[in-house]
């Protein structure tokens, strides 16, 4: 992958796009972010979160992730979920790219209800990739 | 058992997960993406959260072997990493653009482990380039750091030969600092 996703300025303006509309979908999604595997920037949801900062962080919980599956020798992982008292964060990678879509949800939402919609918006961004 | 923690440090494209690679006895952990600056290093893959090994040093010593992601945007990792280790091996390419001022980034960054165990240097690639030579990489240590006293190899991150006695190299070094520092509390 060079140059990586977050230079194309095509890809950052659809990502962009696509997570305006995923917002639009539920108002308990409080911030989400596209990102490269090796933990660049894409695209993101206004708020106060450095995105730079949750890009190279979010990358290395996703290889992080995909360490462990390998080590328990469980496939692949398909998706990660950190719940916290005020919200979770649900993550996982745009299938067949090598970016990841994560996303922080409110309490309002139920988990399998987040999930749902991060599957589908992930696969949307395949699509668009293709 | 004893056990040493070790931190493989320094910049992307400087051989930790291939030191770590040649060195460790297990599987190696590694957490690799492919690499969107391939301008910066021209390598396939970067590490973007850590690789782990593990290396019996005879029978009674076991040293875990982790290294960092070696660009800054990581710098988080290296909060969570350089916590846990007693002792550093720095890795330089000699071929970076200013090989000595990363090397003293990172002692900088990474201090901590010099003040609890202890660090060496490897210089890497420098068959690669003419770059600074070993003389140099130390005057500029001693010129910024006067109080420290790190050693400076050049080494192949591929040759485990290589690899093992910069690794023995910092085991002494922590072993007779951490004996030197009893002493010396014992005669306070």
């Amino acid at each position: 992958m060079s140059p990586g996703l977050h230079t194309k300025p095509a890809v950052v303006k659809a990502a962009s796009a696509l997570l305006t509309e995923m917002q639009g979908v539920s108002s308990s999604l409080t911030y989400a972010a596209l990102l490269t595997d090796d933990g660049f920037d894409v695209a993101r949801l206004p708020g106060e979160t450095d995105g730079a900062r949750f890009a190279g962080m979010a990358s290395s919980m996703q290889a992080l992730g995909d360490a462990v599956t390998h080590e328990l020798k469980i496939g692949n992982s398909e998706y990660i979920i950190i719940a916290s008292g005020k919200g979770y964060v649900v993550q996982l990678r745009v299938p067949g790219k090598e970016l990841v879509l994560s996303a922080l949800w409110d309490n309002d939402a139920t988990v399998g209800n987040a999930l749902a919609i991060s599957r589908s918006y992930a696969q949307k961004m395949a699509d668009l990739l293709k | 058992m004893a056990e040493h923690v070790i931190l493989f440090t320094g910049p992307m494209g400087a051989g930790k997960t291939t030191a770590i690679e040649s060195l460790s006895e297990i599987e190696v952990v590694r957490t690799e993406a492919n690499n969107s600056e391939r301008h910066i290093a021209d390598k396939p893959t970067t590490t973007v959260a850590l690789d782990y090994g593990e290396i019996l040093i005879g029978a009674e010593e076991k040293v875990r072997l982790y290294g960092i992601p070696g660009q800054k945007r990581f710098d988080f990792m290296w909060a969570i990493l350089k916590k846990r280790a007693k002792g550093m091996i720095l890795l330089v390419n000699s071929d970076a653009p200013d090989p000595i001022e990363e090397m003293l980034s990172f002692i900088e960054e990474f201090r901590e482990l010099y003040d609890r165990g202890g660090v060496v240097i490897g210089v890497s690639r420098a068959d690669v380039v003419a770059g600074p030579t070993l003389g140099d990489y130390s005057d500029a240590l001693e010129r910024t750091n006067p109080d420290m006293v790190i050693p400076v190899f050049t080494v192949d991150p591929r040759n485990r030969d290589q690899m093992e006695n910069v690794l023995l190299a910092l085991i002494a070094n922590i072993e007779m600092r951490a004996m030197f520092g009893m002493m010396t509390t014992e005669a306070v």
